[in-house]
């Protein structure tokens, strides 16, 4: 009775059989996992963040994903994350929800990063001012065409300024969009990409393009737009100086965000992040610290 | 060749054939050419990086510079859970569905129910498995999310596969083994599942290959980015080969362009590896057979 029961109810057995292998490979507390995810202009800086803590503390495991700010703040609203990247400020909103779910967002800087401006090498463009890059960019479009700005581009046959911007849940795209039009509206017809690496691919292979993305991710196979924050001529070049002194004008702080006052391994990582040996691996990768710091090469 | 008398309408006729059969040639030569090209790029552009040391070593440097290791590490487990999971399930499945269940309304939508969860998106795929074993069974991110996701993933294959390869066992074994008293567990375990284990297998590997290649049902469940660790067990998360291939390309500055290629080599190698190793066994055990 008992022999044909269990014959009956094979596929029974095997779920079960599963469940028990699974439970059977029990896991091994002896390390601690921080969950770190989000902003993909972060992404870069957190890895090496968490490749470097990992030569000095084998027992903590950092564990990096990108995705976006949008991406990293969702996570810490759903409690999935220990540590949200995030190129923007959390929105109201979103702290709000986060709060009705019992979570407890608390923001720290880990560093400044200037927004640059691209273009192709052939680009002859040197300066651009801030209404210049709103005509572009904004919902009236008054600057079409390189033509329009008194340019010829060597390798750009339809003289069509091809925009190139980012997805919207990118903290990047939020953020040029306040600092550059203001309220305003990005106008239709951008190229979105989905990351800061992917513009500056683009616009390297694109004449006709500008394209704007984190300072980290120049090579030298792009050119880099000098922006003119008045009328006047004198215009300033983003640099990791420009950035930390705030004489550039579209640079942003970055963020991590905690579930209320780190504690434990978390706090120790956060405040590894904010010494200088941290932020001169931020520095080295292009971003701008948030102290003075003297780094050894 | 030509067994009758060529007149007119013969030899048009054999013009037709040569014809058609030329042209159904190169449609077939069409199909392979891509995954020569594919080949042949791979091994040019990223052969030279492939070493033992890079498929044994730390990733460096920001991703830049060193090995793949706990990215090849990541795949290869991830694929054994998810082997481990979907398996059982789908061959005790396609079991009852071939040796025990009538053809009833429920077993037809249970059919229907298969033929549509391969249909499913694997994006789609991605957001149930955060729902349902990140969120509901609390396996938070982590390698057992990521294979169970995977494992509903497949489930088709290896359901469909399994089932066809039992149903090709001639009904008469059955009945010959029934006529001699035995229990219908022990026909299925004696005859058709010995009959039926080179199909069972196709399934399997066709398995593999879908899973070591996915990346969106992975990202969201149990591959990262980066960590600087292996796993130490199913509820840790991993980094992945086909995760990294796509966080090289897209996301990492200054990459060296053999990188990336390499990373798709190896990818692509444990695949075609995997499926002829299965194909080579398969072989063997048809040649095993009786009927």
């Amino acid at each position: 009775m008992s022999k044909k029961l269990f014959e009956n109810n094979l596929s029974t057995v095997m779920v079960l059989l599963t469940i028990l292998t699974m439970v059977g490979s029990t896991p091994v507390f002896a390390r601690t996992e921080i969950q770190n995810k989000g902003s993909d202009t972060l992404v870069n800086v957190a890895q090496a963040w968490a490749e470097e803590y990992g030569k000095r503390h084998a027992d903590v495991a950092v564990a990096v994903s990108g995705g976006g700010s949008g991406t990293g703040i969702a996570s810490m609203i759903n409690g999935t994350v220990d540590i949200a990247n995030s190129s923007r400020k959390m929105k109201k909103k979103e702290m709000s929800l986060a709060k009705k779910k019992g979570q407890d967002p608390l923001e720290h800087i880990v560093g400044y990063d200037a927004l640059a401006v691209y273009t192709h090498s052939d680009n002859p463009t040197l300066s651009m001012s801030i209404s210049q890059l709103a005509s572009i960019y904004g919902r009236n479009d008054t600057l079409k065409s390189w033509g329009d700005l008194g340019l010829k581009i060597p390798g750009c046959q339809s003289d069509e300024i091809v925009v190139v911007s980012r997805q919207n849940n990118s903290g990047t795209y939020a953020y040029f969009k306040k600092a550059v039009l203001g309220k305003g509206k990005y106008r239709m017809g951008t190229l979105d990409m989905h990351g800061s690496k992917d513009v500056v691919d683009l616009v390297e292979n694109t004449p006709c393009a500008i394209g704007y993305s984190g300072l980290a991710y120049a090579t030298e196979h792009v050119k880099l737009v000098c922006i003119r924050n008045g009328n006047d001529d004198s215009c300033v070049n983003p640099s990791v100086k420009t950035a930390s002194d705030k004489t550039y004008p579209i640079a942003r702080p970055l963020f991590m965000y905690t579930n209320g006052q780190p504690t434990g391994q978390i706090k120790r990582y956060l405040d590894w992040i904010l010494s200088d040996e941290g932020q001169c691996i931020l520095s080295r990768k292009g971003y701008a610290p948030i102290k003075k710091i003297s780094c050894s090469e | 060749m030509h067994h009758f008398a060529t007149t007119g309408i013969n030899q048009r006729n054999s013009r037709t054939q040569e014809l058609f059969r030329l042209l159904f040639m190169m449609m077939t030569v069409l199909l392979v050419l891509p995954v020569l090209i594919i080949m042949v790029t791979l091994i040019y552009k990223g052969g030279a990086i492939v070493t033992l040391d890079f498929l044994l070593s730390n990733p460096l440097d920001g991703m830049t510079a060193g090995g793949i290791f706990p990215a090849l590490f990541g795949t290869i487990g991830l694929v054994t859970v998810a082997l481990l999971v979907s398996v059982p399930i789908g061959v005790a499945a396609a079991i009852y569905l071939s040796e025990y269940a009538s053809d009833t309304w429920l077993t037809r939508l249970i059919n229907l129910a298969i033929i549509n969860l391969a249909g499913v998106p694997s994006i789609v795929h991605a957001l149930f498995g955060v729902g349902a074993f990140v969120i509901f069974f609390r396996f938070g991110t982590s390698i057992l999310a990521a294979s169970c996701t995977l494992a509903v993933m497949t489930l088709p294959v290896v359901i469909v596969a399994t089932r066809e390869s039992l149903q090709s066992v001639p009904m008469a074994f059955r009945e010959a083994c029934w006529n001699m008293g035995a229990t219908r567990w022990q026909t299925i375990r004696r005859i058709v599942l010995p009959n039926a284990i080179s199909g069972i297998l196709t399934g399997v590997i066709l398995e593999v290959s879908r899973t070591a290649g996915e990346t969106a049902p992975i990202m969201f469940t149990g591959a990262v980015f980066f960590t600087p660790f292996l796993p130490q067990s199913v509820f840790d998360q991993t980094m992945a080969l086909s995760l990294h291939l796509f966080v090289l390309s897209t996301q990492v500055p200054g990459v060296s362009e053999a990188l990336p290629y390499g990373v798709a080599l190896v990818l692509i190698s444990i695949v075609l590896l995997m499926n002829s190793a299965s194909i080579g066994f398969r072989m063997y055990l048809r040649g095993q057979k009786k009927w």
